[in-house]
């Protein structure tokens, strides 16, 4: 143990949240060091006296840490021992230690202790000043794409990995009473009292233990150390099975109705991979009745000459390095402040036998518990003084101290400087407002406190604590017990007894509002004075926005960059204000604030996906027979969600062969389709054929029982959506199909016109889709087949084209519909879907002497197309209605009700000369196949742009016919009949086409009428 | 055609869709033969998983009389759940509440035709009985886990409070959806359609890795 201390140079010998018996190896930028169970990364690299932990996006300075949480702005880290387990942008002040983390810093190129790139910063940033971005985009346009790849390379963003994550990311759907946001004081006493009172309740906070502020204080609760009433809570709290505690857990974003999103991290806190089938990662999607923000407060920085060197820090960081993790992160100290709280810093220092150089006030007399502590240790307190400058080149070596006037904006005396390896400033403490400000309040500035807290919120949201302003631990347990008490009012459930716990009674001073420290140069002079340290912002660029214009504080944001990306503004958004609004010579509320927007930490890519990936990415549907496709070596389609069978190639069979060898053997002898997928309709009703008149164009009314119609539905613009073939089952009872792709939205738009417009129409729909397995048998010899399988009559006398018949085909009862989009004679045959399998296989043992094919989706787009059926969605796109397809068959104007399109299709528009019409196409050369997509042309030797008449919907080579067929559309082709089109094509050739009808095989329609 | 019962009164049709004798359904997830699994495989975890496959399931929809809320009544041997999401369940029959105009009722496999045939003789005025047991399958799931596993699944408050025995809704899961019906405090019946039966049970397996699944026969 000592050996492993002795190698921590900050380390303190006792004290500390850390387990001194558990040392840790880690690995930071290739180099091997020792910490702690209980540290973060950011501590353990304290300990280890590592002073720089990156290099700065614009200027390439020397950074180390400032914070000791979220807020932390430098020590971005990436994560991660194999290329797989890359984990960018983590703050090493949330990242836990554990054996074997390997941890490297994002920026810095080549490395962050000697950056090639410093020069930048040395000669003075002149390559990117504010707006660099804006003046880039400007001019020269055209050296944006060279400007960005050196700038990712400098602004160090991480990098994704280049491998598969192994890990599991999942998410969890939550619900509950109240959540609470933060374990700190607040947090803790409302969740004891929403607790102890029956609520069901979530409370999340992003620190690997419970507590918050009490977990570094020095302050007593009940007379025992703040720590000692932390355990008690956090252990009565994990007794109630309503409560679930989510440490590791970041609360990063607000949305509406009260739905929020926490990001727990469930192991990747202390390994790199998540051990044998644990979740990494998980995405919390809360639904809460009620949200407590205790999220506490951010100490704010002052702003100061050079305040960026290593060594330069936020005062209550350093109080919690000491306190938490027995880090004392250097030797001798200077405390700048501007209110009592930050001595709380100077005393854990000098308690931690290290040397406080001097506490230098801006005020100019300071009186209160901590200044009277300091005064009686010895201390020595500069009042009326400021850091102006911190040196050094790679940490603070020296300070320069000034005396200031009254409100901090001017030097009045001589500059003394004095040797210090730590700076630490407080300008007092910004309420972390971040998830307030999601929900779309507006924050409203507080003058006692300096800040700005919540503004007033739609949302059931209540405040408790360092968020609102109440920095007192006795004020910050009172709010979280009374937010509490409100919630469950709210929610109807009584106050159980709490007692708040007895904290130390604290006299304060009154804090001065101090920001931005002068120089004795002027602002744009001086050293450089860092506002917003990630995108480094300075105060003489923000001088140098409202210099040039910008005096709209979102303005000069995103001229400066101030409070991008991943750090939200939460050091330096309100310095920056302050700086504006004192240029503006304006007040800070005058100046306003931006806001804040999701997420407050960055999320992982993994988090978000969660387990909607790989296999599981989207729904893959299947019908009954699939098993069989796929032992068949069928090739798979997507038609919507399901995996269709594409075709089926036999061999070394190319696709084209499949095909062919499909289209042959179904025009020749008999092929078998899955057609599972159509979409299907129950329809019953005493109202239910009517119905069928208003959603198809064409007539219903004479349908007889037994016989089925195909049916073309329209948009209320006239424009064909779906069609398909309805059967009559009885007099009130109708089966209806759909497209594949078309079904739920069919359904829907049944239900929408039944439920809105025609609700006294007798009618039910219920999708059927699933229940019944298709399969359609068609080409010559599928009716001996049927034969072989059923007792039923069906010969042509007995059951006619477009009839529909009940039967038991091997041995399964079934509805056998003869209809055909082959034009070949078929029988459609459904069974109830656990049977699907057992028919199908019955059907090939039988169909063996007929050579039964299964073909797929691509011969049967053939095979239609040889005969010009349309496939909607293919052939038209939402802009053709029936009669540009040449259907003017399937529309009945003369329906005693009205259908839907009607109106539409009769529109100025849609009834004019030279629409695009569907034809077919003949391609001159037999052998040429045009390309879908492909836009015809009158006259070929036009020039360019082409007057263009409309684009080949459909094409395939016709093994059949032994020569392409194509259909496509033809400004008025339907009168162009035997003319020629043309087509240009994208490699030089030019197709030349006959316009003809869309029917290239059978145009008598023998073949299905047999 | 002795073989299959083609009724058509009140212009309805009512079609057995079984086979009789030897041909044995297969259930939606048939080809994962469930049980070997449950021979082969853990014994011991905190999801249990079984597929009540063959069932018969039928759609009911109408907005029903005084008189014939009774008639149904007598027709199903319960009575139809009239507020919203709740059920009824039965040794026989259960009847889940989907929406203010439909119920699926859950019966024997062989009991759906003849449940049918009741109502097409009984039963007068708008209304429509769908069989679709052939589209659907269900899944039960229960066990010490159950809850994180269907918190990963679907949005839905699971909590007792919220989601007492009995109740029923259906709703998203994952990327598909489910009627979800608790049936006990640690036991759950998710009907399914069959096409994405499949998706569904990896999604499953893949949710309950982490406690254990365990697939009974």
């Amino acid at each position: 143990m000592t050996q492993e201390l002795s190698k921590q140079s900050n380390r303190l010998q006792d004290g500390g949240r850390i387990d001194r018996s558990k040392p840790l190896t880690f690995t930071y930028n290739g180099k091997q060091y020792k910490g702690f169970e209980g540290d973060t990364l950011a501590s353990a690299l304290l300990a280890n006296g590592v002073d720089i932990v990156g290099r700065s996006f614009k200027y390439s300075r020397p950074r180390g840490i400032v914070a000791a949480g979220a807020e932390e702005p430098n020590a971005i880290m990436q994560i991660g021992s194999t290329e797989a387990t890359q984990i960018p942008n983590v703050r090493a002040t949330q990242q836990s230690l554990y054996n074997g983390l390997v941890a490297s810093t994002t920026n810095g190129w080549p490395n962050v202790d000697n950056d090639l790139m410093s020069w930048v910063g040395k000669v003075g940033g002149k390559m990117m000043p504010p707006g660099f971005y804006y003046k880039t985009f400007m001019y020269p346009k055209s050296m944006w794409e060279t400007y960005e790849s050196y700038i990712r390379k400098a602004a160090g963003l991480g990098r994704a990995p280049k491998e598969n994550d192994p890990d599991i990311y999942d998410k969890m759907n939550q619900h509950c009473d109240v959540l609470i946001v933060g374990a700190g004081p607040a947090g803790l006493m409302a969740a004891l009292t929403a607790a102890r009172a029956g609520a069901r309740v979530i409370i999340a906070d992003e620190q690997n233990e419970f507590g918050g502020s009490l977990l570094s204080t020095t302050e007593a609760l009940n007379g025992k150390p703040a720590a000692e009433w932390v355990a008690e809570v956090v252990e009565e709290l994990s007794g109630f099975d309503d409560v679930l505690m989510l440490p590791n857990s970041q609360v990063n974003g607000y949305h509406d109705h009260n739905f929020l999103t926490i990001q727990q991290h469930c192991t990747d806190q202390f390994a790199d991979r998540a051990p044998n089938g644990q979740i990494a990662q998980r995405l919390h999607r809360v639904r809460a009745k009620w949200v407590i923000l205790a999220t506490g407060a951010h100490e704010r920085p002052l702003v100061y000459g050079n305040n960026d060197l290593p060594g330069c820090m936020v005062a209550n960081a350093v109080s919690t390095y000491i306190n938490r993790y027995g880090v004392a992160p250097g030797k001798d100290l200077v405390l700048m402040t501007s209110n009592d709280n930050a001595y709380r810093t100077a005393l854990d220092w000098h308690d931690a036998g290290r040397n406080v150089v001097a506490i230098v006030d801006s005020r100019k007399n300071p009186q209160g518990t901590f200044v009277e502590a300091a005064r009686e240790r010895g201390i020595s307190i500069l009042v009326s003084s400021g850091v102006i400058e911190a040196h050094g080149s790679k940490r603070v070596t020296d300070v320069s101290i000034a005396p200031l006037n009254e409100v901090g904006d001017a030097i009045v005396g001589s500059v003394v400087k004095m040797a210090a390896d730590t700076v630490a400033t407080s300008g007092g403490w910004s309420p972390v407002i971040h998830l307030s400000c999601h929900t779309g309040a507006r924050p409203v500035w507080n003058d006692d406190i300096v800040g700005f807290t919540p503004g007033v919120t739609v949302q059931k949201q209540l405040t408790a604590g360092a968020i609102n302003g109440a920095f007192s631990t006795v004020q910050v347990l009172d709010e979280g017990l009374s937010a509490a008490c409100d919630a469950l009012a709210h929610l109807g459930l009584s106050k159980p007894d709490v007692v708040l716990p007895e904290a130390d009674v604290i006299e304060e001073g009154k804090a001065m509002a101090l920001f931005h420290i002068p120089h004795t140069k002027p602002t744009s002079k001086a050293p450089k004075q860092f506002v917003d340290y990630q995108n480094d912002v300075t105060a003489a660029g923000i001088e140098l926005a409202c210099r040039e214009g910008f005096e709209s504080i979102e303005h000069v944001k995103r001229y400066t960059a101030m409070g991008f990306g991943t750090d939200q503004g939460k050091l330096g958004n309100i310095n920056g204000m302050a700086i504006a609004a004192k240029m503006l010579k304006q007040t800070i509320p005058e100046t306003g604030t931006t806001i804040f927007r999701p997420n407050y930490t960055p999320v992982t890519f993994g988090a978000i996906a969660g387990r909607d990936c790989g296999e599981l990415f989207d729904p893959k549907r299947y019908t009954a027979m699939h098993a069989w496709h796929v032992e068949r070596g069928a090739k798979f389609e997507d038609v919507g969600q399901w995996k269709r069978a594409w075709y089926y190639p036999q061999g070394n069979e190319t696709m084209q062969e499949a095909l062919d060898r499909e289209c042959l053997a179904t025009r020749n002898s008999v092929g078998i389709l899955d057609a599972s997928t159509l979409g299907k309709i129950d329809i019953q009703g005493k109202d239910a054929r009517e119905f069928l008149g208003r959603v198809y164009s064409n007539a219903w009314a004479k349908l007889a029982v037994g016989k089925c119609r195909y049916g073309l539905m329209c948009g209320e613009d006239g424009m064909v959506f779906d069609d398909g073939v309805t059967s009559c089952l009885a007099e009130n009872h109708f089966l209806m199909t759909t497209t594949s792709g078309g079904a739920a939205r069919v359904l829907s738009w049944l239900e929408i016109y039944h439920q809105t417009e025609w609700p006294e129409l007798e009618v039910y729909f219920n999708s059927v889709t699933d229940h019944w397995s298709t399969m359609t048998i068609s080409g010559p010899n599928s009716r001996k087949l049927l034969e072989k399988l059923t007792d039923y009559d069906v010969s042509k006398d007995n059951m006619a084209f477009m009839d529909w018949k009940p039967m038991t085909v091997a041995g399964v009862p079934a509805r056998v519909f003869r209809i055909s989009f082959t034009g070949e004679l078929s029988f459609e045959i459904n069974v109830q879907a656990n049977y699907g399998l057992h028919v199908w296989k019955e059907l090939f043992e039988k169909g063996a002497e007929f050579d039964l094919t299964p073909y797929g989706t691509e011969t049967m787009h053939i095979l239609r197309a040889e005969k010009g059926f349309i496939i909607a969605g293919q052939d038209t796109d939402g802009s053709v209605h029936p009669f540009d397809l040449g259907m003017s068959w399937a529309v009945s104007m003369q329906k005693p009700f009205s259908f839907i399109g009607k109106r539409g299709m009769q529109r100025e528009d849609c009834v004019r000369e030279n629409r695009k019409q569907l034809v077919g196409l003949k391609t001159l050369d037999p052998k040429a196949v045009l390309p879908e997509g492909a836009q015809g042309v009158l006259d070929p030797k036009a020039p360019i742009p082409m007057p263009m008449v409309g684009h080949v919907t459909s094409s395939y080579w016709s093994a059949n016919l032994n020569r392409s067929v194509a259909m496509g559309f033809v400004k008025g082709g339907l009168d162009k009949m035997g003319e020629k089109v043309y087509y240009p094509l994208a490699d030089g050739r030019v197709i030349e086409a006959e316009i003809c009808s869309p029917v290239f095989l059978d145009p008598k329609g023998e073949r299905q009428n047999v | 055609m002795s073989d299959v019962t083609v009724e058509a009164m009140e212009g309805k049709v009512v079609t057995n869709q079984l086979p009789t004798g030897a041909i044995v359904g297969e259930s939606p997830l048939h080809h994962s033969d469930l049980a070997s699994i449950a021979e082969k495989g853990p014994q011991q975890g905190g999801v249990h998983f079984h597929e009540r496959k063959l069932k018969g399931l039928l759609t009911l929809r109408c907005t029903p009389s005084v008189e014939q809320l009774s008639l149904i009544e007598s027709l199903l041997g319960v009575a139809l759940p009239m507020q919203p999401l709740t059920s009824v369940t039965a040794d026989a029959i259960s009847v889940r509440w989907m929406s203010p105009d439909e119920w699926l009722i859950i019966v024997d496999g062989e009991q759906a035709f003849e449940l049918e045939t009741r109502f097409q003789e009984k039963f007068s005025g708008h209304y429509a009985l769908v069989n679709i047991s052939g589209g659907t399958t269900i899944f039960e799931v229960s066990g010490s886990h159950v809850v994180d596993m269907l918190k990963k699944s679907t949005p839905v408050d699971l909590h007792a409070s919220e989601f007492p025995v009995g109740k029923v809704v259906s709703t998203v899961f994952a990327k598909s959806g489910a009627t979800i019906c608790r049936l006990a405090d640690e036991k759950f019946e998710l009907v399914v359609r069959r096409s994405f039966a499949d998706y569904l049970w990896l999604w499953i397996q893949d949710a309950s890795r982490e406690y254990g699944l365990v697939v009974k026969a």
